[in-house]
């Protein structure tokens, strides 16, 4: 067996150019799907990561208080929070409080909808390190009544820094409200999501909302690593639930139809209770969809991979056949000294296979020199694709069991692809073979 | 001197209370007029909204109200494209039904109907005196109409508008003019009531003009047409006759 390996391998290195070519075929189908693969294996990474830093935590937890017919949605009191956090003894890099409303921003007879975020700007350092501004100052920030806004609502609105412009908006029991705004910063735009960039004070945003000072609603709780998410908010939420009321964690939907975020909210709204009432939920639960985009371009992946190494085999199959002519007289005179049929098949074979592994690793090889080439590439923090890239650079990750098992399926297509024209030469008789005439 | 200043005290706390009084009786007479009691109420409110920039809107609700049980239902019959939607009270609790998806969903009276300034509170019964505390009162003119000038605030936050100020037409108790203040003390809207029609007894503003006083130029007109005061059937106040009725 290993004579004929190494004769399988010797014939592939006779005919350099066509083995180059055909290798190359299955090495660059490999690299594509490898680069999807890779892309994939980062992408929910970093979506997680980068909006976890928009939300400003990996955990949160927000209080729900009944007000006659209302759920307020209020932290009033976050003594036993932070206590339940401090006990847990998970690592926490920071904390954050903070208050939103959905509310529309008119400015001379333009008007836009976005959700305006209350953050402790003077404590929330972070935040300035993350949002990019194009214009106007965290400086001036420092106004009561300051807003930033993203590129693309300033331009809708047609704001400059220093204007002031209304907010209509409900409290957080339902009553209109309104209030003004004066324009400190315009942030980078980050494409579909530019319309959840607008941070102004939270004492303001508090006071719009009906809120008293110090109180809030969301906690937010940034971990060291976002992999400790799960089991961080588990060690949090046994304290918690040993000190104040809390909601049962969401769970998926069944159906798939919710995720676990939403679920929490439709189970909240059926129950009835008293006080203030916690729920905690995770930047996975917000984001479970997320793993269905990282499903479907794993699935496309495979598809593509598929699709092309048919159209490669169709070629293989082909330039197989091709070889089996151009040998025939050589396989008439291994067979008439000797060599069986197996022998002859597996020659062919082994041929195969030594194209499949060569052509996939140098696929992978080449993927891999690629990713390293795209992701040293700064797309800067304010690129349009923000939240798929790592710290403003592309990143891929590809699991080694993926790459593995896209060796092998091409391994067993090319076989398959090669098993017919082995066949065949297998079956020729050595007189048949040595009498025919090319 | 001590004497004088309380018995000049005291008169003016009596005054004050019968004024109080007077404008509780005023505040009550006006819930009395949107109140249909024991029976049934219904008609077609035709909303024509008015935006800068934009061909005006049209909006066609029916509006069915038994007020004494606190149900209502509306169905919306313009625009082409809403036609079959509709909300329903019953008690606190409102829904909104979408004929697309056919499911229900909780809503709110406090929601604007469709792309109009009406809010679907415009179109039920209210109680002032319940929701509202007179803060102060003033003689004034609208027109050629002697006016109260009321000022109200909310006594409860499940109202829309924190304050609002009520021009109440002094020789027959008729709301003129209302302003709608937020929490913050800003004008949202100015509401105007220039015709009343008699109702089984019951003055009803047969048109209403709201002026959106933060978006300048953005307007709706209510107008009220087939108004009736006849009995409504028990199914018209559930889900099955929203799901059904423009089947």
């Amino acid at each position: 067996m290993k004579t004929i390996a190494n004769i399988a391998f010797r014939n592939l290195s006779r005919q350099k150019k066509r083995t180059f070519l055909l290798g190359g075929a299955i090495a660059f189908g490999v690299m594509i799907v490898t680069l999807i693969n890779g892309f994939a294996g980062a992408f929910s990474a970093n979506v997680s990561e980068n909006f976890s830093h928009l939300l400003a935590g990996h955990v949160f937890i927000s209080g729900a208080e009944k007000s006659g017919d209302n759920d307020v949605s209020v932290i009033r009191d976050d003594a036993a929070l932070t206590a339940a956090v401090a006990e847990s003894g998970i690592p926490v890099e920071y904390l954050t409080r903070r208050s939103e409303f959905s509310g529309t921003l008119i400015f001379e007879g333009m008007k836009i909808r976005t959700s305006v975020a209350g953050v402790e700007l003077e404590k929330e350092s972070y935040l300035q390190d993350r949002l990019m501004l194009k214009a106007g100052s965290w400086k001036a920030a420092a106004d009561p009544r300051a807003i930033i806004l993203s590129e693309k609502i300033a331009e809708r609105l047609n704001v400059d820094v220093g204007d002031r412009m209304l907010v209509q908006m409900q409290t957080v029991t339902g009553q209109n409200n309104v209030g003004e705004f004066v324009l400190a910063g315009i942030s980078y735009d980050t494409g579909i999501f530019g319309q959840m960039l607008s941070y102004a004070g939270m004492a303001y945003v508090n006071e719009l909302l009906g809120l008293a000072p110090g109180e809030y609603q969301t906690m937010g709780i940034m971990l060291d690593s976002i992999k400790t998410t799960e089991g961080a908010a588990n060690a949090i939420y046994a304290k918690l639930a040993a000190s104040v009321s809390v909601f049962a964690r969401g769970e998926r939907d069944e159906s798939g139809s919710m995720t676990p975020f939403q679920a929490l909210i439709r189970q909240q709204n059926n129950e009835e209770w008293t006080g203030v009432k916690y729920r905690m939920f995770t930047i996975n639960e917000i984001l479970s969809q997320v793993e269905q985009i990282v499903t479907a371009l794993d699935t496309a992946a495979g598809v593509i991979l598929v699709v092309l190494f048919i159209i490669i085999m169709v070629g293989i199959a082909n330039t197989f056949s091709m070889v089996m002519f151009e040998r025939i007289r050589e396989i008439g005179t291994m067979r008439a000294i000797g060599v069986q049929r197996s022998g002859v098949r597996s020659m062919f074979l082994f041929e195969a296979l030594y194209l499949a592994v060569g052509g996939a690793v140098a696929g992978i090889a080449v993927a891999l020199l690629v990713m390293a080439g795209l992701s040293l590439i700064d797309f800067g923090m304010n690129s349009p694709a923000f939240l798929i890239l790592k710290n403003g650079h592309l990143s891929f990750f590809l699991p080694p069991l993926r790459a593995l098992v896209n060796i092998l399926i091409i391994a067993l297509l090319t076989l398959l692809a090669v098993s017919r024209p082995a066949g065949a030469a297998a079956r020729l008789e050595p007189a048949v073979a040595l009498r025919t005439q090319k | 001197m001590k004497r004088f200043l309380m018995l000049f005290i005291l008169a003016l706390a009596a005054f004050g209370a019968a004024f109080a009084q007077d404008v509780n009786k005023i505040l009550a007479e006006l819930d009395d007029l949107g109140d249909f009691g024991g029976k049934d109420f219904s008609a077609v409110y035709t909303i024509v909204s008015q935006k800068p920039g934009e061909k005006d809107s049209v909006t066609q609700v029916r509006m069915f109200r038994r007020d004494f049980k606190d149900q209502f239902t509306m169905v919306i019959l313009l625009p082409e494209v809403n036609k079959g939607q509709g909300y329903l009270r019953e008690e606190d609790n409102v829904w909104f039904y979408d004929p697309t998806s056919r499911k229900f969903s909780f809503s709110s009276i406090k929601e604007n109907i469709q792309n109009s300034e009406a809010k679907n509170s415009d179109l039920t019964r209210q109680s002032l005196v319940e929701d509202y505390e007179t803060v102060g009162v003033q003689d004034g003119m609208l027109g050629k109409f002697p006016v109260w000038i009321i000022q109200l605030k909310a006594r409860t936050t499940d109202v829309s508008y924190e304050r609002l100020t009520m021009h109440v037409r002094k020789d027959r108790t008729m709301l003129l003019k209302q302003e709608a203040y937020s929490v913050s003390g800003r004008l949202m809207r100015t509401t105007l009531f220039p015709k009343y029609v008699d109702l089984g007894g019951k003055l009803m503003p047969s048109q209403i003009l709201i002026i959106d006083e933060l978006n300048p130029g953005e307007r709706s007109q209510l107008t009220m047409t087939e108004q009736s005061v006849s009995t409504l059937p028990d199914r018209v106040f559930t889900k099955a006759f929203i799901e059904q009725v423009n089947k």
